[in-house]
């Protein structure tokens, strides 16, 4: 077949027996997880927990590191493994951090669990968002719902860089104001005056100060103008649909238009050969996609 | 490398030489199926069936594959206050150990045909990290062990197509050593270091003129014998271009989706991986899966990215020829036919490939109201 100077790795370039946090730039076991204890259990809605993880080995603690956007395989030994995005900050070193919607049985299980319990972390795995090339432009996150957890890491990422970008603008909506995740976060992004920040739930609501309205028709009456402006766009699969009708309205181009996605995956490696559409792996290739690269993809979304 | 010869009588002592050093797998008849087993002495090689019912692809990635193992120091809660949900999630505390495997015995594969070998080579790339992606430790520590000692397809059947996909019944692609059955026995062709090692026995004659000529002739003649009912070129693009297209509902109409054809295939390499727990002691293992199923793709919120056969059909025609092409350079079917020799209501790969890689008049994506309800 055609030679496109690719080759398979070989054994030499295996860590025998290290998993991929530990083989570090090398490819070592990728189905090997590393033991972590629960140190921090955080409620954040009635079905949404955070917990903050820390490796037991303090030199893969030491050493872990990730882009924002990326994701990890999160699984409890005997009941399995699923994978969620890395929420904690990309510059937090005491600990990583997911959070889990409570819907299917290995979530349940990590519902279940208890600080100091032990489970079980593969990753960072996926491409993670090119936060790099977008420096001196303005980005607009778009979230909803547990969507806030895909975006978060980037989200505190660029607050941590904000010099390295024109403006943040970021809208999050909750179907009700118990429903919004890293409350004590957003409070303190609502101190800050060098982002604009707007919160909104789907019905009015006693005591509620900030927006009503879906998401998307608060996107366009907010009416981000495209310039130099990256969108982002995480939440229910309905929101993500009709936001990016309306980013399209608002005048956003598909290169300037960002989603991640999900989908059921086993590996997270890009073997199993489950999470593809069409010949994309979001695992791998993924989970991080402009919407002109979704264009370009079999409607399997 | 020289070319050798070995009686027909030799082989069970050959069999046996290999056997001192490795384990030895080759297509044996049990209760009337042949299938890749462990060979002892005593057991006859069955090369008269040309394919055994399954490729010898389980030797390297086995159907199940146990890779990790837990222990915890206490056991699961049996009951719960909290309701069933909590029971169903109950967890076990303070784990002190896990552990992981990578089997890998030495061993030599006898008797497998080109297209069993070529399919091996085909998946070397997705486990391989052809491209710069994950190494999969398991399957390559077994596909280094292993040695591939294949025979000429001597009299192919009307269900082999290896050669419109550029291979043939002698085909050497991923083999260690050929073996061609020529009068009074086999000329053994030593491909690469693996099969000059594996022809090491004494039992080896240098093959005579008169014997590489017939084998050459067999070899000749078999490729007379394959049906090529179409070529590559165009296939890709058009299963681009014909991907909404209505022809893969009617092609889809029969199939029962129970993936038989996904498990015989040499080069179906898509698996699942699930985790028991019996009291404090566990195992997490991965079982070849097949994307026929509608759990494949479902999602727990009930969203299935694939939700209609069809979806499900043309995604793994799409994956042999035009995803897996894109992202390894490679195609991922050897034209074995086995799908349609065992294809319970009869769909053949063959047909599929006619249709769907061709130009198509009008594609229409809409799927009729019976196939947007099944799921």
């Amino acid at each position: 077949m055609a030679d496109s100077g690719k080759t398979c790795l070989t054994l030499d370039d295996v860590v025998a027996g290290a998993s991929t946090a530990r083989a570090g730039k090398k490819a070592g076991n990728s189905y090997l997880p590393e033991v972590a204890t629960v140190i921090e259990i955080i409620e954040e809605t009635p079905t949404i927990k955070t917990f903050r993880l820390r490796f037991d080995d303090p030199e893969v603690q030491k050493n872990f590191s990730f882009m924002p956007g990326q994701v990890g395989q999160l699984g409890i030994f005997g009941v399995g493994e699923s994978t969620f995005a890395i929420s904690s900050k990309p510059s937090e070193k005491e600990y990583i951090q997911f959070s889990v919607m409570k819907a299917g049985e290995v979530t349940k299980a990590l519902h279940n669990l208890s600080v100091g319990d032990k489970v079980g972390v593969r990753g960072p795995m996926g491409n993670g968002f090119p936060v790099d090339e977008w420096k001196g432009k303005h980005i607009l996150y778009v979230l909803g719902g547990i969507g806030s957890a895909a975006l978060k890491a980037t989200i505190e990422y660029t607050l941590e860089h904000r010099a390295d970008y024109t403006g943040i603008s970021i809208l999050y909506g909750a179907t009700h104001p118990t429903n919004f995740t890293y409350w004590y976060d957003v409070e303190e992004w609502q101190k800050r005056d060098d982002i604009e920040l707007v919160l909104t739930i789907d019905r009015e609501c006693d005591g509620w100060q900030c927006d009503v309205g879906m998401v998307p028709t608060v996107l366009e009456r907010m009416a981000p103008k495209p310039e130099n402006t990256i969108a982002i766009t995480c939440g229910p699969p309905i929101m993500i649909k009709f936001a990016l009708i309306s980013f399209e309205n608002l005048g956003f181009t598909p290169e300037q238009t960002y989603t991640t996605l999900e989908k059921r995956m086993k590996c997270g490696i890009g073997i199993c050969g489950r999470c593809n559409v069409g010949p994309k792996y979001v695992c791998v290739d993924g989970p991080v996609f402009s919407l002109a690269e979704l264009k370009e993809l079999p409607d399997e979304l | 490398m020289a070319i050798k010869f070995l009686k027909q009588d030799q082989l069970p002592a050959f069999l046996g030489y290999l056997a001192e050093k490795a384990r030895v797998v080759a297509p044996v008849k049990t209760d009337g199926v042949v299938q890749f087993e462990p060979w002892t002495a005593g057991k006859d090689v069955e090369l008269d069936v040309l394919l055994a019912k399954q490729s010898p692809k389980e030797w390297v990635f086995p159907q199940t594959e146990t890779y990790l193992k837990f222990q915890y120091s206490t056991v699961v809660p049996e009951q719960s206050d909290e309701g069933e949900d909590a029971a169903e999630g109950a967890v076990p505390h303070e784990m002190i150990e896990v552990e992981s495997l990578n089997e890998a015995p030495t061993q030599v594969i006898f008797g497998l045909r080109p297209c069993d070998a070529r399919g091996f080579v085909q998946m070397d790339q997705v486990f391989g990290g052809y491209g710069g992606f994950y190494f999969d430790p398991l399957y390559n520590a077994r596909r280094a062990a292993t040695t591939l000692l294949a025979v000429t397809c001597r009299d192919p059947r009307s269900t082999c197509f290896c050669a419109a996909l550029d291979g043939g019944p002698a085909g050497t692609e991923g083999v260690d050593a050929l073996f061609t059955q020529v009068d009074g026995g086999f000329t053994a062709e030593p491909l690469t270091e693996k099969g000059e090692t594996a022809l090491g026995f004494s039992g080896f004659a240098d093959a005579t003129d008169a014997q590489t000529s017939q084998a050459d002739s067999v070899k000749s003649e078999a490729v007379t014998k394959v049906d090529a009912p179409f070529t590559l070129e165009g296939i890709r693009d058009n299963l681009h271009d014909n991907i909404e297209d209505k022809g893969w509902h009617d092609l889809c109409m029969r199939c029962i989706s129970c993936g038989t054809c996904t498990y015989v295939c040499p080069s179906c390499y898509c698996f699942s991986i699930n985790d028991e727990l019996v009291e404090a002691k566990g195992e997490r293992y991965r079982v070849w899966d097949n994307c026929f199923n509608p759990l494949y793709t479902e999602e727990t919120s009930g969203h299935n990215p694939r939700a209609q056969k069809s979806n499900r059909f043309r995604n793994r025609f799409s994956h042999k020829f035009w995803y897996y092409p894109d992202k390894y350079d490679s195609l991922l079917c050897s034209g074995c036919g086995r799908c349609i020799m065992h294809c319970p209501t009869r769909i053949d790969i063959r047909e599929v490939l006619q249709v769907m890689g061709s130009p198509r008049a009008a594609a229409s994506g809409e799927p009729t109201e019976a196939e947007g309800k099944e799921a």
